[in-house]
């Protein structure tokens, strides 16, 4: 597509496109007149609140790897098992398709949605550098692929249900469970509340207010 | 029925609406695009928005039959677990009932919020948004519902489930007999048609849509400001 205007910026002329419905009108409005969103030229104080959940859900991340994510008690006593543990069996038992979603989805994607996230503030900070298409990249995939970090949530939620109502054994959740949940909702709106016209506000050497 | 007209792309209230790419901020100008054609950015080749083919007929279709199915998820039990003696069966609902008695009340209501209400509210919401549009008309509170769907969206995690289930199921095949019933099928089924829903209308077509069935509409007094 063609006819953009080389430095035709709409923050710089003092127009907002509507977080919700992509209308662009000028910021003064306050309020979107198609959608009455609230307008900003930029997400309100982006970086501030990424970075605020990021460290959140990174605190989280420590109690959901080392407590156990759920208990199975049967006739013999109980037996818990964390995260890391599960994979390590469903490994050793020869399950390797499972394994590798359960440490993909619930180890790998949470640590590199992190990384990912730490590198697009410090990039959007002008603190750190990166080609604009990787950084695109980055954000789309980071954006596309934390929920599916909830699988081992619901895993251990729909074996406690079907486990639980057998009288040999039963599977309650752990307390890791709902940590793990903590790090992947709180990932989710640390992705959200980041903006990538930032990165763009950074190559081109301005600062535009994000309050 | 309305004949179908290919190569028409949807009304818009500003013939010469510019935007703004929502990930570089650079202004451009907006113009129609046929059917399955793509706006792309000038500046860094982001999507800005495309003319997906039939849109109002496939997101309509697809979010009926996504009600009917959702009906059926939860009118019909996901399977039944043989193990030993005990027989257990297990639906969506029965389950998140089940954890919030004897498991983790909290963990119980994030399951419902992302396997219930969420998909729900989309289907509904899309259903109510996007038939009445066929005929160029909005209902009132269409706005606050095309808001609310957007908000919703990405905490609609059914497809996560079904992975989960999967998953859990490799857990336990090898301890129970396990069968399965129309509940599950309903949940597959559910899956692709909130996916073929969601992803049959651009969410600016929908808004211009909106804009213009709002603006002809009987009553064109803007609705008051929420939020």
């Amino acid at each position: 597509m063609s006819g953009v205007t080389p430095g035709a910026f709409a923050a710089d002329r003092g127009l907002a496109s509507c977080h919700c419905c992509g209308k662009l009108s000028p910021v003064e409005l306050g309020r979107c007149p198609r959608c009455a969103t609230p307008l900003h030229l930029r997400k309100p104080h982006s970086l501030t609140r990424t970075w605020a959940l990021l460290v959140a859900a990174a605190v989280f991340y420590i109690p959901a790897m080392s407590l156990p994510v759920m208990r199975i008690s049967g006739i013999g006593g109980g037996e818990e098992s964390t995260i890391l543990s599960g994979v390590v069996t469903f490994w050793q038992t020869g399950s390797y398709p499972v394994a590798i979603i359960i440490f993909t989805a619930s180890v790998l994607i949470p640590i590199l949605k992190v990384i990912a996230l730490v590198w697009l503030c410090l990039a959007a900070s002008g603190r750190a550098s990166g080609s604009s298409r990787s950084l695109a990249l980055t954000y789309h995939i980071t954006e596309l692929v934390g929920r599916w970090s909830m699988v081992d949530v619901f895993v251990v939620a729909i074996l406690a249900c079907l486990v639980q109502l057998g009288s040999v054994m039963t599977i309650t959740p752990g307390p890791a469970a709902l940590s793990f949940a903590a790090v992947v909702i709180l990932t989710m709106f640390s992705a959200m509340s980041f903006d990538p016209r930032l990165l763009w506000d950074q190559r081109r050497n301005v600062r535009i207010p994000t309050h | 029925m309305k004949r179908h007209h290919p190569g028409l792309s949807w009304p818009r209230a500003d013939p010469d609406e510019r935007t703004a790419c929502h990930f570089c901020d650079a202004v451009q100008p907006a113009p129609r695009l046929r059917e399955g054609e793509v706006a792309r950015c000038g500046n860094c080749d982001e999507v800005l928005y495309q003319n997906r083919p039939r849109s109002l007929s496939r997101a309509t279709g697809f979010a009926l039959a996504a009600v009917v199915f959702t009906i059926l998820a939860h009118s019909f039990p996901f399977l039944t677990m043989q193990a030993a003696s005990e027989r257990t069966e297990l639906g969506l609902v029965a389950a998140a009932e089940a954890l919030f008695a004897d498991g983790d009340p909290l963990l119980a209501l994030l399951s419902v919020l992302f396997t219930i209400v969420a998909p729900t509210l989309l289907t509904a919401g899309l259903l109510y948004l996007v038939m009445p549009l066929i005929y160029g008309r909005a209902l009132p509170g269409a706005t606050a519902i095309a808001r609310l769907i957007q908000r919703s969206e990405p905490w609609s995690m059914l497809e996560v489930f079904l992975l989960g289930f999967i998953v859990s199921l490799l857990k336990l095949g090898h301890l129970a007999e396990i069968e399965f019933h129309i509940g599950l099928w309903a949940l597959v089924a559910l899956v692709v048609c909130l996916a073929g829903a969601m992803g049959g209308i651009d969410r600016r077509e929908l808004w211009d849509r909106l804009e213009i069935a709002r603006m002809s509409g009987p009553d064109t007094k803007p609705e008051p400001a929420a939020e």
